[in-house]
């Protein structure tokens, strides 16, 4: 039995005329981070502004299975006269549970300033401040709306660090644009596309294509054309290619492509180096999928 | 630290404790002497043409008093009020107050807060008004003086559950605050109609000279009035704040 910790149902939201999410089914399991993709404007942040209680969807249902829920906002801003440890205790304060505010100013790299007031703070300690007002409260599930997106490669760097430190201790749901986070510090992606979620699954499962045309990269010694001519008879290839000393075959699922190649290639007589899956780049998926 | 404690900060450190208090405090003293020395200023500014000026009287200096610190308090309340009630201005901050409590826990420190604080600035303004017309010219009535500062601070309450309502409508902190002092302007119109000034929670803000000058108490109507509607407008708020998209 899966162990969703979300679970949505064609969740639509419009605005006015402007549909921002088409009939949205999602499944998030307890224990992941989730990560949820898209271009800018795709409706990632309206659905977390759903699942946080922030917006009323149109129409469809959602279940939260958490009794401490935690939202960090793109850019988190705070009164700018309350010093980083008043706003962490507040979060304390306003929670269900025991929070060490000292413990999560420490572990965001904030305690030497949490006497100073926010108004000063960079956008990448307020974004550090942001998670560590979230994380106090010891949520099960943490909504993270693009976290590093603002940040330079160092604030960025220091974000999904802490973000992975995190796993484990909650459900993270994290959505972004910025491809190369996700397959940093996820295991599931939903990719969101005007407004619909055009994929879903584990990240393992996308960029090694079980969920798309897998495809397997053979080294060969002395050139690889009997190979190619050997596998272009085989129905299960949906594609194949040679350069050189390496081919490339693909086929319909990778279940058939596991099953069916290394039997296929039995029969020729040719020095195989090595049989390997391609992995391709998020980034080449999400093109694909959202294209 | 507390939704409590943060509206008591916010007042403290942004200064608008101190902006209030000293805008009550400021006529408070005012008041008095213009009352007292009208006709040293007037014979000074004169030029030698005669103008008649009443003879000052502890009802005139608190008159005084009154009319202008309502004026420039009434706008500064609904300014300060409108800084803590219009939550939404800020959407982030926002989303970190709304995904952490319920609406009702957020607003009700900042009625609270901010209408004690508009309360307290009265209630200083009036006694220093009190002292320095009983310093300069004679003590007013005492137990009329605090049956209408009592009255007037009802209806200082009313300004600040009014200007939470207006920001229930329109999320920016200078629109809550002119939408509240609009519909008290509008009020202060309609109340010019007898039938209906009884009524009217503007009728409080004329209690003041009546009481002082020693006339007779008839503000149970606008009383009840006021605050019921405070009441409605503190209910009114939460309900629709609640269900306001961020």
């Amino acid at each position: 039995m899966r162990d969703e910790i979300v679970g949505a149902r064609g969740i639509t939201k419009r605005y006015g005329n402007a549909l921002a999410l088409d009939e949205v089914d999602l499944s998030v399991l307890r224990g992941s981070v989730y990560g949820l993709v898209g271009p800018n404007g795709a409706g990632k942040t309206t659905l977390l502004g759903v699942l946080a209680g922030l917006r009323k969807p149109t129409d469809g249902s959602f279940t939260i299975d958490a009794r401490r829920v935690a939202v960090l906002p793109d850019t988190p801003k705070f009164d700018p006269w309350m010093t980083a440890r008043e706003v962490v205790e507040l979060s304390v304060n306003l929670s269900t549970t025991e929070g060490n505010s000292d413990a999560v100013l420490d572990r965001t790299g904030l305690f030497e300033v949490a006497g100073r007031r926010v108004g000063g703070f960079s956008r990448g300690m307020l974004q550090r401040l942001g998670l560590a007002a979230a994380v106090v409260g010891n949520p099960d599930l943490l909504l993270l709306d693009e976290p590093a997106a603002a940040l330079d490669p160092a604030g960025r760097r220091e974000v999904l660090d802490m973000v992975t430190d995190l796993r484990g201790d909650a459900t993270i749901m994290f959505s972004s644009h910025i491809l190369d986070d996700v397959q940093q510090v996820c295991d599931t992606i939903g990719i969101l596309n005007n407004g619909q979620i055009v994929y879903e699954g584990t990240l393992d499962q996308l960029v090694r294509g079980t969920s798309h045309a897998p495809s397997y990269l053979i080294r060969v010694r002395g050139g690889g054309a009997r190979i190619v001519e050997a596998l272009k008879s085989c129905d299960w290839v949906t594609d194949v290619s040679s350069g050189g000393d390496t081919v490339t075959v693909s086929a319909v699922s990778a279940a058939v492509i596991e099953r069916e190649l290394v039997r296929s290639l039995a029969p020729i007589d040719a020095a195989i180096v090595s049989i390997a899956p391609v992995d391709r780049s998020l980034e080449d998926v999400f093109l694909e999928v959202t294209q | 630290m507390s939704l409590w404690r943060l509206e008591i900060l916010r007042l403290y450190r942004t200064y608008r404790i101190w902006i209030l208090l000293a805008v009550f405090a400021l006529f408070g003293a005012l008041g008095p002497l213009t009352a007292r020395f009208l006709p040293e200023i007037v014979d000074a500014l004169g030029g030698g043409v005669e103008i008649a000026v009443p003879t000052p009287t502890p009802e005139l200096a608190m008159a005084g008093y009154l009319g202008n610190a309502l004026q420039i308090g009434m706008l500064a309340i609904a300014f300060v009020s409108a800084a803590a009630l219009a939550f939404d201005a800020n959407t982030e901050m926002s989303v970190y107050l709304r995904t952490r409590a319920s609406i009702r826990q957020i607003l009700m420190p900042r009625y609270a807060v901010n209408a004690t604080a508009a309360v307290v600035s009265f209630f200083l303004g009036t006694a220093i008004a009190y002292i320095g017309t009983a310093v300069l010219i004679d003590a007013p009535r005492l137990g009329g003086t605090v049956v209408a500062t009592l009255l007037l601070a009802v209806y200082l309450a009313f300004v600040v559950a009014l200007t939470g309502v207006a920001a229930s409508f329109v999320k920016s902190v200078p629109g809550a605050a002119l939408i509240a002092v609009s519909v008290l302007i509008v009020t202060g119109v309609i109340g010019l109609i007898p039938q209906v000034e009884p009524w009217l929670p503007s009728n409080l803000v004329g209690s003041f000279d009546v009481l002082i000058s020693g006339g007779a108490f008839d503000y149970w109507r606008s009383l009840v009035v006021t605050i019921v509607l405070s009441f409605g407008c503190v209910a009114a708020s939460i309900a629709l704040m609640g269900r306001r998209e961020v």
